[in-house]
């Protein structure tokens, strides 16, 4: 594949370093640095969407980035589909439709004989409607809650086949009654666990708080949303939302590029529906509830978050309060918020702070961190000691240097392969990025570079106010308020009285079932 | 359901490397280069592996592709909770946090006092330990319940805690917090982190290619000079670790006690993170004997993956991790192996979660000849068209999901059929019907089309096992940990010749009854989903109540919740009046799902 890259030096040169320098590593004071250590030029440029961008015939956009040293193809189709986009009454109309695009048959296969010719070629066919997970090895499919994705990875012996196999599923996934049925129940099931799990309440109480209970991302399905939602309501759904006007291709792997546009041209030509594409999902009509509020769940740690909704990713404090966040509790082991609550004090295993900028409104900044249940109140209390430090003084040179670093120089391992450079890209283009800030990855590094110490403590100052933001605790109500009597802070001194107890809720109305 | 801890794998320190150990202690160090690593049956691809043993007897393995101007680097030490004993479980994982504490240079301003001070925190927790002893004496004499409990802490204990915080307090103004991260952070590293299983532990970040000479700077450093400062409140961190993936989870605990009932008495009895007694309670002299003992250099693998030439790489290998000291004893091989079992095992896990099945079988190693008809059978078995969707989910309809996993380890393995009972049926019953599909993989002979398709998926997932430089070197990290660095690749090789009587011998030869231990899960009365009220009704009506709201709950034909209403209502006059109001309860229930059923239709 074509990649701008190069290191500068060549290996002769390192070798000779190598063998030239004198012990760089010894114990013992006096010793060398790492900082002594040489490295050859490292010349680098992110990838550049023209580069890869192709307009298809009919319109549709298409990422095409080969990659000839495995012999394996993905085709990603990515679509505008979210839950924004249910139905009232029919909440889970968007999600089971995605899940069952390729898990249900076609026109010309049975879901069955579907998934035994995928075996058979040792093919991956997937459908979801939000993030593609990514993991260990790249970003997986980095769409957000309101998009979705239908994909096919595999050998590229069979291309035309499983190119085939996908058209096929989006141009007329059958919904088969067994498949729809099953499905349903899965669902059903999985609902009947939303209180199992302290992790889950927290996730769903925290979303209520944040963006309120009306805003679409917290209208939960239901059993009663569930049962309403018909085999045609999927069908009139994919008839709407799904066609060449709101699909876009991510391609990688071992092809060659023209005669894949040559393929991708003649399977979307003809296409049965136009597709209708959604306007951005709606921010939050609803005002976040500041405040203190605790679940009571008897589980012997504490889950806690602290945040407030912060801004989007257009808006001209994004570098300053992305570095921010990374001093404070993004930046794993080199930031503030870990070095204390989890170096120092031992208080947890798991500490950091996200700024999620939204690509249609403004999301959060939330720092997220789990306690034993006697230790929550000292360690929310230090959280706040850090947000108010982060506001009131200015992070150090060396602090934001460090932060710049790690983003500068860990830009190469951001685009490691192939399906990384054409998600990213596609799934820029689909969130409009690509529109607004065509030159994001080219001009990356430069902004980094030119945060100043000021910029970020602005951002500090106009994000994090602490008397705006909602603490939410789960876990061992009783124990949480006693606190330790190691440590002089009580959860009712913090929050200024006793926290607001919200309730649990009946899984399978999100009603709340009983009184807290 | 509950959610079986997926663990990369086990570990090794078999044979070869020790003999390749001894054969460089001599001479100077050696290397041989395999062929490609394509897999079997395709077309060649992916470049060379690179096999060094440097002069220390450290192993190197090295694998350049020049696909992104990135490196991937691990390093292996043949070591995990197989290797510990009663009273110090969970101390391989403990470790694994330890070695990101920095060294005589990184993560200090002066380690000359920050020794000293170490020197002097260990005497107070010396005295700390002995106030525990007596503490574990009170506890078990009653006198107090938990010793985690802060009001159970004796006054001194409290006074000898003040001391050590202010010893602390002092060391921490010497150093430079989370140096070795933040040096690797600066220099565009990412993934920074490691692992511990049953059988390994495995160190590893990715690197921008010009990094490489940094990747043996520090990697060799802290093998060499690592100092374990921080060492108990990281203790403390590894705490809220299994707080947080065992203690906080639903079925977290009871995970953990089946794994001890299914290993009588092999290692793999005791959870890698480790028992809380045993966490709460290593002390650092025991890390830094187990350091001594098992981080030695021919305990250890280091990889690299990535854009280096590997003349290069191999230099610098040599200069940085090559002078390590060469340990002085041999590292002791784990023993103790599991005895067939004689009977079925049963575990009853009432839990935070829906009803569900595990079923578990003793098998082989991961070197083990039959590993890879264990793959194939795990894949006829695993999948949106494997045998358990096809007939437990699909055909009989008793589960909602089924999955198979075949997990060989080092030193033993186990093969795991678990599946989520559908609303209506019970654990006991998708039991019999896993029973019935692993008597047909053992009576009829596997159809060739469907061995066929197992192999094209192997082969295929082969491929994507190599589409990155991470996933690549901890392929080979995992290989080697768990005995063979070559193995996994040789079962890729071997799945391939499998014939439909290899899987059904080894289905007939492992998935026996005896062999066997099932755990049987089922959600604990007034959890989660539950109504609270069911919990007021009389014990003995429960659980009629709830099989009753699930069949409700089931049914989306009106007429024939009207007909149970009214079979309802002619039996109530035979019931005791104490089973009334249970009655009533139903009766308000099939009302509420008549009403819902109507909302559904408009």
């Amino acid at each position: 594949m074509n990649r701008p890259t190069r290191i500068a030096a060549c290996a002769a040169a390192a070798l000779a370093l190598v063998l030239s320098s004198p012990a760089a590593r010894a114990a013992g004071p006096g010793m060398s640095r790492p900082e002594q250590l040489q490295f050859p030029r490292l010349d680098y440029t992110p990838p550049e969407a023209e580069n890869y961008r192709v307009s298809l015939r009919g319109g549709m956009v298409a990422y095409l980035v080969p990659d000839r040293a495995l012999p394996l193809v993905t085709i990603t189709v990515l679509m505008r589909i979210g839950p924004d986009l249910d139905p009232l009454g029919k909440q889970g109309l968007a999600q089971g439709t995605m899940y069952l695009l390729t898990r249900s048959g076609t026109a010309g296969r049975t879901a069955a004989q579907l998934e035994d010719r995928v075996a058979f070629l040792g093919a991956q066919l997937q459908s979801q409607m939000g993030g593609g997970g990514g993991g260990f090895g790249g970003p997986g499919i980095p769409v957000g809650p309101s998009e979705s994705f239908a994909s096919i990875n595999l050998l590229s012996k069979d291309l035309d086949e499983g190119l085939g196999i996908l058209t096929d599923c989006l141009k007329s996934a059958a919904f088969e009654e067994d498949r729809v049925t099953l499905a349903r129940q899965q669902l059903l099931q999985t609902m009947q666990q939303r209180n199992d799990d302290s992790g889950d309440i927290e996730s769903r109480e925290w979303g209520i708080l944040i963006n309120g209970e009306g805003h679409w991302s917290n209208r939960y399905a239901t059993r009663a949303s569930v049962e309403a939602i018909t085999r045609e309501d999927m069908v009139a759904f994919l008839r709407r939302y799904l066609g060449p006007k709101n699909m876009l291709l991510a391609v990688s792997g071992d092809f060659d590029r023209a005669a894949m546009i040559q393929k991708l041209e003649k399977v979307f030509a003809s296409w049965p529906t136009p597709g209708e594409r959604p306007g951005p999902p709606a921010g939050p009509a609803e005002p976040t509830a500041a405040g203190w509020f605790l679940v009571d769940k008897d589980v012997n740690q504490g889950r806690v978050s602290i945040g407030l909704r912060a801004l989007d990713r257009y808006d001209p404090d994004f570098f300053p309060g992305l570095l921010m966040n990374d001093v404070l509790g993004g930046g794993g082991f080199s930031s503030r918020l870990v070095n204390r609550i989890r170096s120092d004090e031992g208080l947890a295993y798991s500490v950091r702070s996200s700024l999620d900028a939204g690509a249609y409104y403004p999301g959060p900044w939330r720092t997220a961190f789990q306690s034993k249940v006697r230790s929550v109140a000292y360690a929310t209390s230090i959280a706040f000691e850090e947000i108010r430090k982060i506001r009131e003084a200015p992070v150090t040179d060396e602090e934001l240097e460090l932060a710049k670093s790690r983003r500068i120089e860990g830009l190469p391992a951001f685009f490691e392969t192939a399906g990384a450079i054409a998600n990213v890209l596609a799934v820029d283009e689909l969130t409009g990025r690509y529109a607004r800030d065509p030159s994001y990855y080219a001009t990356y590094r430069d902004r980094v570079r030119a945060v100043s110490v000021a910029d970020v403590q602005r951002a500090a100052r106009r994000l994090l106010d602490p008397a705006k933001m909602t603490v939410l605790m789960v876990g061992n109500a009783a124990d949480m308020l006693q606190g330790d009597p190691k440590y002089p802070v009580r959860l009712t001194t913090l929050a200024g009285g006793e926290p607001k107890r919200l309730p649990l809720r009946d899984p399978m109305t999100m009603k709340p079932i009983a009184n807290p | 359901m509950p959610s079986i801890p997926s663990r990369p794998g086990p570990a090794a320190c078999g044979s070869i490397a020790a003999v390749l150990a001894l054969a460089c202690v001599a001479a100077p160090c050696t290397a041989k280069t395999r062929a490609p690593i394509a897999p079997p049956g395709s077309r060649p691809s992916g470049p060379p592996l690179e096999e060094h043993v440097l002069s220390n007897g450290m192993k190197l393995v090295l694998i350049p592709r020049h696909l992104s101007p990135t490196i991937a680097g691990c390093w292996v030490a043949r070591v995990g909770s197989a290797n510990e004993r009663p009273g110090i479980t969970g101390i391989s994982h403990l470790f694994e946090h330890m070695m990101f504490k920095g060294t005589h240079t990184i993560g200090t301003r002066d380690y000359g006092q920050d020794e000293r001070l170490i020197e002097e925190q260990e005497r107070v927790r010396g005295e700390m330990r002995a106030e525990t002893s007596r503490m574990r004496a009170a506890q078990r004499r009653g006198e107090i319940d938990d010793l985690m409990k802060p009001e159970n802490k004796t006054a001194r204990y409290r006074e000898l805690e003040a001391t050590f915080d202010s010893l602390v307090a002092a060391q921490r103004a010497n150093m430079v917090k989370n140096e070795f991260n933040q040096i690797l952070q600066k220099n565009g590293a990412t993934f920074i982190n490691a692992f511990t299983n049953e059988d390994m532990t495995v160190y590893f970040e990715t690197l921008p290619a010009n990094k490489l000479e940094l990747w043996f700077w520090l990697e060799s450093d802290r093998l060499e000079n690592r100092v374990f400062r921080e060492f108990y409140s990281e203790r403390d961190v590894v705490f809220e670790e299994r707080r947080l993936r065992t203690e906080s989870t639903p079925t977290g605990k009871f995970e953990e006690s089946f794994d001890a009932v299914f290993w009588d008495a092999s290692p793999y009895a005791w959870p890698v993170v480790g028992w809380p007694s045993d966490v709460a309670n290593i002390t650092k002299a025991q890390a830094d004997e187990y350091y001594g003992t098992y981080y030695a250099p021919q305990n250890l693998t280091a990889l690299l993956v990535g854009d280096f030439d590997p003349k290069v790489a191999l230099a610098m290998a040599e200069k940085y991790l090559g002078s390590i000291p060469a340990g002085t004893r041999p590292v002791p091989e784990m023993i103790t192996s599991e005895p067939r079992q004689l009977a079925e095992k049963r575990f009853y896990g009432e839990a935070e979660t829906n009803p569900a099945v595990t079923i578990r079988w003793h098998t082989v190693a991961f070197v083990h000849r039959d590993a890879p008809a264990l793959e194939v059978l795990q894949a006829v078995l695993d999948g949106p068209s494997g045998r358990l969707q096809r007939h437990i989910v699909l055909g009989s309809g008793v589960a909602t999901s089924g999955s198979a996993n075949s997990d060989t380890r080092k030193y033993e393995g186990l093969f795991e059929v678990t599946a989520e009972a559908r609303d209506g049926h019970t654990p006991e019953e998708v039991e019999q019907a896993i029973d019935r599909e692993i008597d047909r993989l053992k009576q009829e002979p596997l159809p060739a089309e469907e061995l066929q398709s197992v192999k094209n998926r192997y082969l295929a997932n082969s491929y994507r096992s190599l589409s990155s430089n991470f996933r690549l070197v901890v392929r080979y990290a995992v290989s080697e940990g768990r005995g063979d660095l070559h193995r996994l690749d040789q079962i890729a090789a071997e799945v391939q010749r499998i014939t439909a009587e290899d899987v059904r011998r080894v289905a007939d030869r492992y998935l026996t009854k005896e062999n066997r231990a099932v755990a049987i899960w089922t959600r604990k009365a007034g959890a989660g989903s539950e109504d609270p009220a069911i919990a007021d009704f009389p014990p003995q009506a429960q659980p009629m109540i709830r099989s009753t709201i699930a069949r409700i709950q089931q049914t989306s034909d009106p007429a024939q919740l009207r007909e149970m209403m009214t079979r309802m209502d002619e039996r109530s006059a035979q019931l005791p009046p104490e089973m009334k109001p249970a009655m009533d309860y139903l009766r308000a229930k099939l009302q509420e799902r008549l009403g819902q059923l109507s909302t559904s239709d408009k």
